[in-house]
């Protein structure tokens, strides 16, 4: 497979892995710790959506899907499918609890993205393609518009259910 | 892609984890809704911990179905018995409950 495209997928994918593993598990429900409030309003207060803010804050406080999905990759890239993966999925556990999150979201992504991992090694997709792929989807959330990138994240949330009933 | 990993062996740690840990009377699931509850249950932590805890000690060079089913057996009690105090419920939460 063409590498540049395969890149493209992955990031694609690791994307939707990431981002609806997160909102289904309340991500922009509610801020998990202070940090994650602080985030959201502030995101908010420069024209962003609530809900997606929070959604931004708390992946930057615990490791939720997004981590998982990264960590995941990283392990089967250097340890092997799927034993880096599950492997990623315990660390990424005791992560979670470490920063006051309940730890459903961090391992629930780790777990589906090795399933993903071994499915499309099938068609010739390499393990390192989805490490570069999630770090071009955190890019598109963290990385260039905060208050774009939350509005998006809002809608998916109105979408799913999961919007914020905060003010 | 090489898979050199022995499916049975995890369903081993998996399934010695979930027995073990419901005669210890965890329950099977965590509280609804459960994407809010810290409730420590069979299926998640444990079936989780077993399988990633079985992944690690073969990687170390531990192999097979006994390894497969100590693992099991020994994530059930850290389950039960030591990751409440390894990683507490935030006193926040707590408080809710």
């Amino acid at each position: 497979m063409n590498e540049i495209l395969g890149i493209a997928i992955a990031a694609v994918i690791s994307w939707l892995n990431f981002v609806l593993i997160d909102t289904w598990m309340g991500l922009p429900e509610a801020p998990g710790v202070k940090g994650a409030d602080v985030i959201g309003r502030s995101i908010k207060e420069r024209g962003g959506d609530l809900a997606g803010g929070f959604f931004q804050g708390n992946i930057v406080c615990s490791p939720d899907a997004s981590a998982g999905t990264l960590l995941a990759a990283i392990g089967c890239y250097a340890i092997g499918t799927p034993e880096g993966g599950l492997i990623a999925a315990v660390l990424v556990y005791f992560g979670n609890r470490l920063c006051a999150d309940p730890g459903y979201a961090g391992t629930t992504g780790a777990l589906t993205i090795t399933v993903i991992i071994f499915l499309t090694s099938f068609i010739g997709f390499k393990t390192e393609y989805f490490i570069i792929g999630m770090v071009l989807a955190i890019v598109t959330i963290q990385g260039l518009y905060h208050p774009g990138a939350s509005r998006l994240l809002g809608k998916i949330a109105q979408k799913m259910g999961r919007h914020t009933k905060l003010t | 892609m090489i898979i050199h990993a022995n499916v049975f062996s995890y369903l081993i740690a998996l399934a010695a984890a979930i027995i073990l840990s419901l005669v210890l009377r965890l329950p099977l699931l965590p509280d609804k809704p459960m994407r809010h509850s810290w409730t420590i249950s069979a299926v998640f932590p444990t079936a989780v911990l077993a399988v990633g805890f079985y992944a690690m000690v073969y990687e170390l060079g531990y192999q097979g179905y006994v390894v497969a089913l100590i693992t099991g057996i020994i994530t059930a009690l850290f389950a039960k018995f030591i990751l409440e105090k390894v990683v507490p419920v935030p006193e926040s939460e707590e408080s809710h409950e």
